[in-house]
């Protein structure tokens, strides 16, 4: 089972973005909250599981995206072992789905680099300054 | 009206609160601040006769209508006087409570015992019986010592039945003291076996007859809740024995409970094991006390062993900075010790809770002392016990363990240790800076982002603590815990972990009895606070705010009891349908709630809610400076979920 997943996966990254539906990103951020996306993936879709840009690879198209979401139809059992949630055509249709694709590819993260972040700076600096004298 | 209180009512079982709504009730209550005499000639015959179960003298305490009878005190030398007396000589700090009549004895004395009024224990005002608990609970894991708690009769230990759960799950030791009154108040609040409500729950009760056997219960009550398997203790106390003259009587000298380490042959295998070791290493878990820790120190210091610690996720463990914390200079280890969790070539562990299994007489089983009935992942397998286990407590051998190791090392010993302490020193600095580098660069995201990234709060907080005297007394499961991999973790109170068994409302009361515990030690607390949590038991903040307890409540406020919106959101994943409707029942919203507010209302300092992440450090600066002065400080932060 997981090889045939993995040859969908491959064909449909080749296939990647020309097959686009083109979604509506403004709908697909009202649908990205009410069906509670952001409880894993946060509010920018930056946290726990990103999928801002290249983040994951099943926003790599939107048929990709399509065929995660409803892959997991058996995958899903009463007491999981892994929490993403199965979202069946009965529950959010092909064209909702491609709404929140829309959204997600709307957004952006541009986080400072470690460097340019003075708190994340002044933490790495304290560590190091931390271990003088334990130089080798 | 519902029928069943209709059918009281009838029946003339009415409770205090509507007898004061009554027009009886409220000529009584109106009496009050009138003269003694005034009082007793219009107290209202009719309503006191139609409350079976309380006599009429009750009803009129009850509604304050009581008066002493003559100006002399009846009673000299209360017997609650000397049951303060035990606690001072028990070093009992704080006794917290919600006030009650079954307890009023004992609470008059320890606000007013001794030439001048008492102050040790003090007597903390707690708002709900679980926050009481839940304080003790907290300032237990802070200073490896139990507090006192009073506890109503069955209303109050039945109130607080959550938190002695919780503490008990924990082993954390906490002295309980239930008042037991039933003569002279509903008899409904009173039972012939109180302890029996929370004995599956508890290491030890017992419910003394006379005021002789209640202060030896008192000094059993506190022996066996720090001796291991450690744990919540109960005594009940009968109301005339708190009230009964003691006359001459004496308070016995308390004697400390005798806590078995290993043997003797023990000990010196052991220490043969870590000196003849090429590169030793030790495991370190959860110790007892902060003396158990500085000696863990010692010891690894003494044979140069790099060290595991389980500090960022429970209170008295290895420092996480020191130079030796970490995998070491090399990682093929030829023994490894443990303390309080396995080890390869030997492990030292103390009693598990299981052995108290003759308590368990509900069946609730503790995880480990029964099979579960649904396994819920996967078949049961009770833990394995190593033949190479010892059963003691650690703590208690590693004195002997290091006299030994001293009497047998040598000086030449002694220079390997140095040099090996030194490449160890060295390699975990290194591996500590890229573990902090690279937990750094997965924290980038989202940094700007609104609501908060946690992973920011959690670092802008770090800048403004680092250098003070924190302890984090929150659990940090449910904020994704960023603490354990950019805070640093070196006293024994860094982080006084979970709940005990994940129950909500545990938080802001834990945090506030670590509170109590740093307020005369220059310390200050920092409580990541979820705002499920904070819902439970908010009243806890007015004893925070009552007693200018040092503590910062950061809100984690993700409007939602997170966990169970996904598990929903799941549920209707699999049945395929609604994924759209697991918020309801899950979320806090329609109406959002203002934590702000809410702080102001107990007298906590507060501001908030605050989204733009560019606003968040001078916030919490105000709220490090201000619980800094010793005053506690709120800051409602709306927060990504995780």
């Amino acid at each position: 089972m997981k090889t045939l997943h993995l040859i969908l996966v491959l064909i449909f990254m080749q296939q990647a973005r020309a097959q686009d539906l083109g979604g509506n990103a403004e709908e697909g951020e009202r649908l990205y909250y009410d069906f509670a996306c952001y409880s894993c993936h946060g509010y920018n879709a930056t946290m726990r599981v990103p999928l801002v840009g290249d983040a994951s690879g099943i926003m790599n198209s939107e048929q990709l995206f399509l065929t995660y979401l409803r892959l997991r139809a058996d995958q899903n059992p009463v007491n999981p072992k892994n929490s993403m949630p199965n979202y069946a055509v009965s529950t959010l249709s092909d064209e909702q789905a491609v709404d929140i694709y829309a959204y997600l590819r709307s957004l952006n993260d541009d986080p400072p680099e470690l460097a340019d972040n003075p708190v994340m700076q002044e933490m790495l600096d304290a560590a190091k300054a931390r271990g003088k004298g334990n130089e080798k | 009206m519902t029928d069943a209180k209709r059918n009281k009512e009838k029946s003339g079982e009415i409770s205090r609160r509507a007898f004061l709504g009554t027009s009886a009730g409220a000529a009584a209550a109106s009496l009050l601040g009138k003269s003694e005499g005034a009082a007793a000639q219009t107290a209202p015959p009719a309503v006191r006769a139609t409350l079976p179960g309380q006599s009429a003298e009750a009803a009129d305490r009850d509604i304050g209508n009581a008066r002493p009878p003559v100006a002399v005190r009846a009673v000299q030398r209360p017997g609650s006087d000397l049951m303060v007396q035990v606690l001072r000589d028990l070093e009992i700090e704080y006794v917290a409570a919600n006030p009650a009549a079954s307890f009023e004895g004992l609470q008059e004395s320890i606000i007013n015992y001794g030439d001048t009024p008492n102050k040790m224990p003090k007597f903390i005002s707690a708002l709900h019986e679980e926050s009481s608990v839940d304080m003790a609970h907290g300032y237990a894991k802070a200073e490896g010592r139990p507090m006192a708690v009073l506890l109503h009769g069955t209303l109050g230990l039945m109130h607080s039945s959550m938190a002695i759960y919780q503490a008990y799950q924990y082993q954390t030791p906490i002295l309980l003291i239930a008042g037991r009154d039933d003569t002279n108040f509903l008899r409904s609040q009173s039972a012939n076996d109180i302890a029996g409500i929370v004995r599956s729950i508890t290491k030890w009760d017992a419910q003394p007859r006379t005021l002789a056997g209640a202060l030896d219960a008192i000094q059993e009550g506190y022996r066996q809740a720090i001796t291991p398997p450690c744990g919540p203790a109960l005594v009940v106390l009968d109301t005339e024995l708190q009230k009964e003259e003691a006359g001459d009587m004496q308070v016995p000298a308390y004697v400390p409970p005798q806590i078995t380490g290993i043997s003797t042959g023990e000990v010196r295998a052991v220490a043969k094991a870590l000196v003849a070791a090429r590169n030793p290493r030790i495991a370190v878990g959860k110790l007892r006390t902060a003396r158990g820790v500085s000696d863990a120190v010692e010891l690894a210091e003494l044979v140069g062993a790099s060290t595991s610690t389980r500090a960022t996720l429970v209170p008295m463990s290895f420092p996480q900075r020191h130079p030796l914390c970490g995998p070491g200079s090399d990682t093929d280890y030829d023994y490894t010790l443990g303390l309080e969790t396995g080890g390869i070539q030997a492990a030292i562990i103390g009693p598990h809770r299981r052995t108290l299994e003759g308590r368990d007489v509900t069946g609730i089983g503790y995880g480990f002392i029964r099979e579960p009935p649904t396994p819920l992942w996967g078949p049961y397998a009770p833990p394995k016990p190593s033949h190479n286990d010892m059963h003691a407590d650690a703590e208690a051998s590693l004195p002997a363990i290091i006299a030994e190791v001293h009497k047998i090392m040598s000086s030449s010993m002694s220079n390997a240790v140095a040099v090996r302490s030194k490449q160890h020193a060295a390699a975990n600095h290194e591996a500590a800076v890229a573990a902090l580098k690279k937990a750094l660069e997965d924290r980038r995201r989202g940094w700007h982002g609104s609501p908060i990234s946690l992973a920011r709060l959690y670092a802008e907080l770090w800048i403004l603590i680092k250098d003070e005297d924190w302890c984090l007394a929150s659990p940090t499961q449910f904020s994704s815990g960023h603490n354990r991999v950019l805070w640093d973790h070196n006293k024994p109170y860094s982080h006084l972990g979970m709940h005990g068994a994940g129950g909500i409302g545990y938080c802001i009361g834990a945090s506030t009895g670590a509170a109590l515990a740093a307020k005369h030690r220059d310390r200050i607390v920092i409580n990541i606070q979820c705002d499920g949590d904070l819902n439970m038991v908010p009243g806890a903040l007015w004893t925070a705010a009552h007693y200018r307890l040092p503590m910062l409540v950061v809100m984690h406020n993700n409007r939602a009891w997170h966990q169970e919106l996904m598990y929903a959101q799941y549920m209707a994943g699999v049945r395929g349908r609604g994924g759209d409707r697991a918020h309801i029942g899950t979320t806090l919203r329609d109406p959002f709630i203002s934590y702000a507010k809410m702080g102001e209302a107990y007298g906590v300092e507060s501001e908030g809610p605050i989204s733009d992440p560019s606003k968040l450090f001078a916030a919490l600066k105000r709220g490090v400076d201000t619980v800094k002065q010793g005053r506690p400080y709120l800051i409602d932060v709306l927060t990504q979920p995780r």
